[in-house]
């Protein structure tokens, strides 16, 4: 729900219970003032009353249109007014109708005299209805008011807003260029935009220093390694070198290579992680792993395995083509690499994903723990346990699934596309 | 064939200058971008081994100054940054070829010979070495006057043999130059066995000696009496 809706739905809630508990002080208010009004109107009649006593001095009970006046027989004392409420028949309206009564007695040219009168002027439920009518009419008139305005800061309040949103969404580390702030004249949005702007900064230039330490740190570490590799192999040729000494040579070189290939592969991971392959387009991977395929042909021959390709033709998928190459190479050689001597590979693409099985031997580690870093089968001799890694991370930037289960005597590693 | 190597690494610049010279090459050394500048703007080149990251520039740059000039220098790319983009936009910019560091030697010297014959003999050129042939354009081999049936990996094998003869080649640079990249991580030595094997029993039916000679615990070496 829209934070404006949310905003007037409260807002109409909460006047509504304002409106109920104004109604019933307006309603009191108006009864109080009305009630005042009637006993005043009372106390005028009863200066009539008495005038008209006085001239007809009566001697029965005199009863007029809301008017009672009963002689007392014996003296006695004059009395405060006294008001009551009374239901009486109302003359117009023929139905009871609650009327205020005025109680007295007073004494009247030496004679004592009880005289009630009652009136209404304003009928209790006349009063109810009114306020009830003008408080809903008001409270129509608000919700219509606040509606509007919700639509009004929607569009116009909420612009710079969503203007934020947008930059939000369209931020791209790649392009290099932090969010620049804008000014609202809001004061909330200004701090937001305020705080964005210090935030993709920081982010921007902590990229930035990451994607130069890992080209970096690669520089540094491959260059040495060129050159020691570089010495290594020109003592080999050395022609007095022992074999046992070249044999040793050769372990250095082993080592040196191992090293390297690590960092080759740590920093591929590195800069898939900052997303630095980000040229998604449509891409034909069956042509894709056809071309690796074939490339590979020479040494799947070598081992003597059997391929078997089932592969739909102009299968197309949206991702990065250097990581397609690299993701479709490396469970390629792995799928030779932990093969047996006459072992099968089979491959299958289509619209749903790509299956790759081959036979070998069981995996010594958790199926699920194959795709973690360094996380290395026993059965192989080389690798150092990252081909899988960096496969399991080109499938989560470019959001496709991947599982591997062994089953059979055979490793099956199986790629979903999810499009 | 006279070289220009540019790259910071003052060890591994020496190492490779020691190397070149020692396989016939003339070989100069600029240190930064400055000097790599200056040494071609004064000086012509058959080719340039050209590191990217230098202290003072991109080596990309020197690239494009070289191109600016129209010059017919051979340019391989040696980079330790392994960066995609680098390779693809040094190829794009004009580059012949590109080597990532760590590299060897002898893969050096067998890329280097290719952009020689591709740029000054245009191809045509016949390389001799004791009785055998090679015509690496139209790959016909011939030991004597006998025509030699090799498929591509063999040939390239054998190619890199002669270029770098009597050197020991270890059976991973061989590996990685047959393979390039797809060996990374495969049990290479038994692919290279084989056609070790495969090439040695042609070269001997057609009537060579055995040229292959293997270094124990440390790889093959194509022996040739000067």
């Amino acid at each position: 729900m829209k934070l404006i809706y949310k905003y007037t739905l409260w807002y109409l809630l909460i006047s509504l219970g304002v409106f109920v508990v104004g109604s019933i002080i307006t309603y009191q208010v108006m009864k109080r003032e009305i009630s005042r009004e009637q006993e005043r109107f009372l106390r005028e009649r009863l200066t009539f009353v008495e005038r008209m006593v006085d001239r007809r001095q009566p001697d029965s009970v005199l009863v007029r249109d809301k008017i009672r006046v009963e002689p007392l027989p014996q003296a006695t004392a004059e009395t405060e007014i006294s008001y009551s409420d009374t239901v009486v028949m109302h003359s117009t309206l023929e139905r009871m109708e609650p009327h205020t009564k005025l109680e007295v007695v007073r004494e009247v040219a030496g004679k004592f005299y009880h005289i009630s009168l009652y009136d209404v002027i304003v009928e209790q439920d006349d009063i109810i209805e009114s306020v009830r009518e003008s408080m809903i009419k008001v409270y129509l008139l608000l919700t219509g008011t606040v509606l509007l305005l919700g639509v009004f800061a929607g569009l116009y309040l909420f612009k710079p807003f969503n203007k934020t949103l947008n930059l939000i969404r369209n931020f791209d580390l790649d392009r290099g260029q932090p969010i620049r702030q804008i000014k609202t004249g809001t004061q909330e949005f200004d701090r937001l935009n305020q705080f964005l702007e210090e935030m993709t900064t920081k982010v921007q230039t902590d990229y930035n220093a990451l994607k130069e330490f890992s080209e970096n740190a690669s520089h540094e570490m491959q260059t040495p390694l060129a050159n020691a590799i570089g010495k290594l192999e020109l003592l080999l040729n050395n022609p007095k070198l022992e074999a046992k000494e070249s044999q040793k040579v050769m372990g250095a070189l082993d080592s040196l290579r191992q090293i390297s290939k690590m960092g080759q592969s740590l920093g591929l991971l590195t800069k898939i992680e900052n997303r630095e392959f980000a040229n998604k387009a449509p891409l034909d991977f069956s042509t894709s792993v056809t071309r690796a395929l074939d490339n590979f042909q020479e040494l799947i021959d070598l081992k003597s395995i059997t391929l078997e390709r089932s592969i739909t033709p102009h299968v197309e998928v949206i991702m990065d083509p250097n990581l397609a190459d690299i993701m479709i190479n490396n469970l390629l050689s792995n799928a030779i690499r932990h093969n047996e001597r006459n072992g099968i590979i089979r491959t299958k693409v289509d619209e749903s994903g790509f299956i790759i099985c081959n036979t070998g031997k069981p995996p010594s580690a958790a199926p699920d723990s194959l795709f973690d870093r360094f996380k290395k089968d026993s059965n192989g001799r080389d690798g150092m346990g990252l081909g899988l890694s960096i496969v399991k991370k080109i499938c989560d930037v470019s959001g496709f699934k991947i599982d591997y289960w062994y089953e059979l005597n055979e490793h099956r590693l199986e790629i979903e596309f999810v499009r | 064939m006279k070289i220009l190597v540019v790259e910071d690494h003052e060890e591994l610049a020496q190492n490779v200058h020691a190397y070149l010279e020692q396989e016939g090459y003339v070989c100069e050394v600029a240190e930064n971008y400055h000097s790599a500048l200056n040494k071609l703007g004064g000086f012509e080149y058959d080719a340039v081994i050209l590191d990217l990251m230098l202290p003072d520039g991109n080596g990309l740059d020197i690239l494009k100054w070289l191109k600016s000039n129209q010059s017919d220098m051979g340019v391989l790319i040696l980079s330790a940054k392994n960066a995609l983009n680098d390779k693809v936009e040094g190829l794009e910019l004009g580059a012949d070829d590109y080597l990532s560091k760590p590299f060897h030697f002898t893969e050096l010297n067998a890329r280097l010979k290719a952009i020689y014959r591709r740029r000054k003999l245009k191809g045509h050129d016949i390389i001799q070495c004791s009785n055998i042939s090679i015509n690496s354009e139209t790959m016909e081999v011939k030991v004597g006057e006998n025509l030699l049936e090799l498929t591509r990996k063999e040939f390239e094998l054998l190619l890199y043999f002669i270029i770098n003869k009597n050197r020991v080649l270890t059976k991973q640079s061989i590996a990685e130059h047959l393979w390039g990249d797809y060996i990374d991580s495969l049990d290479s030595f038994d692919f290279v066995y084989q056609h070790i094997k495969n090439l040695r029993k042609k070269l001997m039916q057609a009537g060579s000696d055995d040229p292959i000679q293997t270094m124990y615990g440390s790889g093959y070496k194509f022996m040739v009496s000067e």
